[in-house]
């Protein structure tokens, strides 16, 4: 075993899939590089490691604004230095799982919002897609180009004890975190020089160009030198820094709700010399805020008459409108029906085991099997609103289920996953921790690319299942080897 | 360039233009009042900064460290250093992605090094020039590494517009209020020290020793703060820069609003180029500067409607 003191006591949580360790503790191939240049290390140089990942987000900006009795404080989302890795041969399984996917969620979106196939043949019943808060009808019978709504995906995947990859959640809204994938392997190359090429480590630098490729191609004038734009709700916003990230690496306008105005339904930015003609907007403002004369009248975060122009056709926005009926947890159950129903194939990536809680038999399994579920709200994010029944005490159990009684189809139970685990330096020594994984898959004219790599979230609370960063979630550089 | 963008580039320079001269009066005045023998007022000074609630003034007026604070670190004075460059800051994160990351990173730290508790501690028991020299320091920081980065573009046109635009005002303010605490009779004042303190914080007191040589007299203050073209916080100066700044705008605006701005910013730099000071003092001084000050709040408003969409 290895002498450096920063690996004594750890100790493979039982029953979990740790990433590094085999059960017979020895390391697993993939990881043994790292380890070797780890062990050469003293705690203390790894602590200055740490300092210095510290310092670079802070003095980058790298930070999220949490307003509080009207003074901004800056925080960094905590990263882990010790780098989660992939292999390629699981990355290549993943990956063709993920475009099997978002083909059949991109063919659900074009077939729900125009014939209804999938319903008409009972695949999915009626009451499942128009229940759903997300089923936007304004979106009937409007053509997006080239059939593609969901142009950027982070489909979140865990993994249970056996190693087996599930999907957690399809998330075809507005996804975040990319900038973070980028930002993380920017530091890690700071911070172990020469280790990333020994290893092998694919890049992933490509993303925002692959992004801008595709965004260039959906714009409606078929003009040399189309504008594009990346629509923020502003600095207030918690990921702010994300969106000048990626304008910059992209080298396209920034824009709020306020500098856009739709005239004669086009859209325009107002500039100095006039208005300008805007023909693809990569917009990070949900669908309720998008335009106020057709979705929430309060929003100014939006552009009044956006709909109409998009409607038309005269601009492009990505992800398309509406997508969220997709991503609907309660829709979630039905993606493999649909992998069958559109591509005749066998789901390559497995659902998560799925109970509706407004079906009375699947409701009373899940009450009677409480402890053992994590119940969610359908259209919840950000971990909020979760019911983690191994953790609860009886009091929040019946508060919640009182929730549910009242509005049964607004959540889903599953059972408690086991996430694997994997090494994070936490006070001076490596512990494992729970983690799990978002790619960026990207889907273009071209079909559907996907960068090799990822953000990997991790529960750096002891004994927590918990990634999301609004409940004590950190990240680390996610690696997939060649 | 956007509106907003163009908008944000002018008012986080005014900004930062404003700190400077706030934080060089602040120094002046606190050296000055230590060389007081009589009971030293800051009343002309916040009545330059904050207006004239005369309530504040009265409570303010004879304690240096209050007003010190006050006009530094207060987060209820919605015009101290603090709330200033947190706005400033604001506007550099709208356009984060147009300003170098070394000109963010730059202003980030003014704004972080203002927060700082040991910069409070600084100006409420030790010295309080060492501090304001950390916080000067900043800016200086800040103009050296805008001229050096920044791209020569639209962007930093409207930064430097809204930098001579601040700094005009400013020496308008400074001459209006200081000829006006004695009521622009120069010649009641037995202490030429005033006229010192003046030039100090406007940085042109050396200057001043270089170019007369006849002594401290209110017409050559009036002279060099107004009329010198190389004085660089002279009020042609500014207006200079402004009219040559907003000359690289041409290609970046619509004809018609670059024509009549341009226009009012030549009218002005005319009617300041054209005038003595035996002219300005006949008409009066108060008037003249009114006048400029009026002028120039008409140039922020057209750019506003013209160019940032604000209409």
């Amino acid at each position: 075993m290895y002498k450096a003191a920063h690996f004594d006591g750890y100790h493979s949580i039982p029953g979990v899939w740790d990433e590094m360790y085999l059960q017979s503790s020895d390391i697993r191939a993939h990881y043994q590089k790292v380890i070797d240049y780890l062990s050469q290390e003293s705690p203390d140089e790894l602590g200055k490691k740490e300092e210095l990942a510290q310092r670079l987000f802070m003095k980058q900006g790298i930070t999220f604004t949490v307003y509080n009795s009207g003074e901004g404080i800056e925080k960094i989302f905590p990263f882990d230095i010790i780098p989660r890795i992939i292999t390629g041969s699981e990355w290549d399984f993943v990956e063709k799982g993920i475009k099997q996917r978002l083909t059949a969620l991109n063919l659900f979106l074009k077939d729900i919002y125009h014939n209804q196939f999938i319903i008409k043949d009972g695949i999915i019943p009626i009451d499942a897609i128009y229940s759903c808060p997300h089923f936007t009808r304004e979106m009937y019978q409007v053509d997006v180009p080239y059939d593609i709504y969901v142009h950027i995906a982070g489909i979140d995947l865990i993994r249970d004890e056996e190693g087996t990859f599930y999907v957690l959640e399809d998330n075809l809204r507005t996804p975040s975190g990319v900038s973070y994938m980028l930002e993380n392997r920017e530091i890690t190359k700071r911070l172990f020089p020469d280790l990333l090429p020994n290893c092998g480590v694919r890049s992933v630098t490509e993303y925002p160009n692959i992004l801008y490729k595709n965004l260039q191609s959906l714009s409606p004038r078929r003009i040399s030198n189309p504008t594009i734009v990346l629509l923020s709700p502003g600095i207030y916003n918690s990921a702010y820094f994300e969106h000048t990230t990626l304008a910059r690496l992209m080298g396209v306008e920034l824009v709020e709700g306020r500098d856009l105005v739709v005239n004669n339904q086009k859209v325009y930015m107002k500039t100095t010399t006039g208005l300008q003609q805007v023909d693809v907007i990569y917009r990070r403002v949900d669908d309720e805020y998008l335009d106020p004369l057709v979705f929430n009248p309060n929003s100014i975060l939006g552009v009044a008459g956006i709909m109409g122009a998009y409607r038309k056709g005269n601009v492009a926005i990505v992800n398309a409108i509406g997508n969220g009926v997709a991503d609907d947890k309660a829709i979630y159950i039905y993606v493999p029906d649909m992998i069958k129903y559109y591509l005749n194939e066998e789901p390559i990536l497995k659902n998560v085991p799925t109970y509706r809680l407004n079906n009375p038999d699947e409701q009373k399994y899940v009450f009677d099997n409480i402890n053992k579920m994590v119940v969610k709200k359908t259209n919840g994010s950000g971990g909020y609103g979760m019911l983690m029944g191994h953790a609860a005490s009886q009091e929040e159990i019946d508060e919640y289920k009182l929730e549910i009684l009242k509005q049964p189809r607004d959540f889903i139970a599953q059972p408690t996953i086991s996430l694997s685990a994997a090494p994070c330096y936490i006070q001076g020594a490596l512990r494992p921790r729970r983690i799990d994984l978002r790619p960026y898959a990207l889907c273009g004219p071209d079909g559907i690319e996907i960068v090799p790599g990822g953000l990997t979230r991790v529960a750096l609370k002891e004994g927590s299942l918990v990634v999301n960063s609004s409940q004590g979630g950190g990240s680390k550089d996610t690696w997939v080897l060649a | 360039m956007l509106s907003r963008v163009a908008a944000s580039f002018y008012w986080l320079s005014r900004y930062i233009e404003r700190s400077d001269g706030i934080l060089r009066m602040l120094k002046t005045n606190y050296a000055s009042s230590q060389d007081a023998i009589q009971g030293f007022t800051w009343e002309p000074v916040i009545r330059i900064f904050s207006g004239s609630d005369q309530d504040l003034i009265d409570r303010l007026k004879n304690d240096s460290r209050t007003v010190i604070n006050y006009m530094v670190t207060d987060k209820n004075n919605s015009n101290s250093v603090l709330s200033i460059i947190t706005l400033s800051r604001e506007n550099a994160r709208g356009v984060q992605e147009h300003i170098n990351t070394d000109l963010w990173q730059c202003l980030n730290e003014y704004y972080h090094i203002v927060k700082e508790n040991s910069l409070v501690n600084k100006l409420k028991k030790d010295d309080p020039i060492s501090a304001l020299d950390i916080l000067i320091k900043q800016v200086m920081l800040y103009y050296g590494t805008a001229e050096v980065t920044m791209e020569r573009g639209p962007g930093r046109s409207f930064m430097n517009i809204g930098k001579y635009l601040e700094r005009a005002i400013q020496a308008i303010d400074i001459l209006d209020i200081k000829f006006g605490s004695i009521n622009h009779n120069p010649d009641l004042l037995t202490d030429t020290t005033y006229w010192k303190h003046l030039l100090q914080s406007l940085g042109g007191y050396e200057l001043y020793l270089k170019t007369y040589r006849d002594g401290l007299e209110a017409h050559n203050v009036l002279e060099q703060v107004i009329l010198n073209n190389d004085f660089p916080r002279s009020v042609i100066y500014s207006v200079n820069n402004i009219q040559r700044y907003f000359d690289r705008l041409k290609l970046d605006s619509s004809m018609t609003d670059y024509q009549e701005l341009s226009f009012f910013i030549g009218k002005l730099q005319s009617h300041i180029k054209y005038s003595s000071v035996k002219g300005i003092q006949n008409d009066g001084l108060h008037l003249y500067l009114t006048q400029l000050k009026d002028q120039l709040y008409q140039i922020g408003n057209l750019l506003n409607e013209r160019y940032f969409a604000n209409s």
